[in-house]
């Protein structure tokens, strides 16, 4: 595992909220947004999407449903659930106290 | 380009495990994005051999997608873990309270499982149904030891009208449940072996029914003991996500029950008894699992409509 997707594993989650929070998304869709959004820093490995999403579904975070696309092809958009919003907003608080920690430890230090 | 993405994916339906609808549902989403994929690629002037080879890649090995779906599905809430181990718990109370000898209180809980079993039955069959369902069927299983140990005529009444009929309606509702996953099937059938083993317990001491009736009683707590081994199993069973932990504890709580019957109901007949009843565990275990195979090699079809 490369150390991009080491540090990534534990964002998985807050990531995909936060992505379909925006707008409802399917599968592949969320792979492009988020290659997209971070400049080709988040290469999702693929096979770990689905099962990330189907737990996020089952925790009632999201809500699939399929939907027609002008094509007449059919995807399942994922969309997020008011549970999925106070989760979002909890993880993003974490991650911003986290951040601010890790910026107050390795900023240069002044003498 | 379609052989190799329809082999993937009909490898992914056959490790999911899951029930039918929900399958269903993971392999269309994998093919939509395959589909999207393979569009991508063979747009950029990648031959379409080579497309599928790379979507197959970027998914990673079919059986490992297949697992981490499963786990995705596969855990129970802590409400659900209750739910399953209630059955087995009344159970277990019924016989350590000694209640089981008032005919109210068993009439009542009998009444009680099978209405729950009915209701989960006629919705979805979720999580918690298979204690329910095997607490349901064990008094079908006694009932036909009853009816063998009655005087001669009897006995034949019972094999030749009620043994088939039993035999029918266990095999039928395990069918029904392999269909699911044949996991639940075992969980279902893990009762029976327990009962039945207490059940000859009390019939290889005396004469039937009146002394019977006495060892039960002298056998009661061990008897709670073992459901409430079973109530414990059914909770944590329904808590695990992985596959082999899930295996891991109805083996596990098959022979801790194997050994409570045979060390306080048979230990008379020592080890010869448990290696019987630990086969027949190990039988009703397993059967599921064989007969999920043969369901499978019958239905097999091919998954994939993807591109012409």
């Amino acid at each position: 595992m490369t150390k991009r997707q080491e540090s990534m594993k534990g964002s998985v989650d807050s990531l995909l909220l936060y992505l379909v929070s925006q707008q409802p998304m399917y599968g592949y869709q969320i792979i492009k947004e988020l290659g997209r959004r971070s400049q080709g820093y988040f290469k999702f490995k693929e096979g770990t999407l689905y099962p990330a999403l189907h737990r996020l579904e089952r925790a009632g975070l999201v809500r699939g449903e399929w939907q027609r696309l002008p094509g007449g092809q059919q995807r399942k958009y994922y969309h997020i659930t008011e549970a999925g919003y106070h989760a979002m907003a909890e993880q993003r608080n974490q991650w911003r106290d986290f951040v601010a920690a890790m910026n107050l430890v390795i900023q240069p230090a002044y003498h | 380009m379609v052989t190799a993405v329809s082999h993937y994916l009909e490898s992914v339906k056959d490790n999911l495990s899951l029930d039918l609808s929900s399958e269903t549902e993971v392999i269309r989403e994998l093919e939509s994005h395959i589909e999207d994929r393979l569009h991508e690629l063979e747009e950029s002037g990648v031959s379409e051999e080579e497309a599928a080879n790379t979507c197959i890649r970027l998914l990673g090995p079919a059986k490992q997608l297949a697992r981490q779906i499963y786990e995705a599905h596969s855990q129970g809430t802590w409400g659900q873990a209750l739910l399953a181990a209630m059955p087995h718990l009344l159970f277990g109370l019924l016989f350590a309270l000694n209640w089981w000898q008032n005919v109210g209180w068993f009439l009542a809980m009998l009444v009680l499982v099978f209405s729950v079993a009915i209701y989960g039955w006629r919705h979805g069959k979720p999580f918690w149904l298979s204690p329910w369902l095997g607490d349901c069927l064990m008094p079908v299983v006694i009932s036909g030891l009853f009816l063998l140990c009655l005087p001669r005529g009897w006995s034949w009444l019972a094999i030749a009208v009620y043994v088939p009929l039993a035999l029918w309606l266990v095999g039928s509702i395990t069918f029904q449940t392999i269909k699911r996953d044949w996991l639940y099937s075992s969980l279902m059938l893990l009762p029976m072996p327990v009962a039945i083993g207490w059940f000859l317990a009390a019939q290889l001491e005396g004469k039937f029914p009146r002394y019977s009736t006495g060892l039960i009683q002298e056998y009661a707590p061990w008897i709670g003991l073992s459901f409430l081994v079973l109530a414990v199993a059914a909770a944590v069973f329904i808590r695990l996500r992985q596959r082999w932990l899930k295996i891991a504890v109805l083996v596990m709580s098959g022979l801790l029950t194997s050994t409570l019957v045979c060390g306080y109901g048979w230990y008379r007949l020592g080890l010869p008894a448990f290696l019987t009843l630990a086969i027949i565990m190990l039988a009703l275990f397993l059967t599921p699992a064989l007969l999920k195979r043969r369901i499978r090699r019958g239905e097999h079809q091919p998954v994939a409509r993807l591109l012409p």
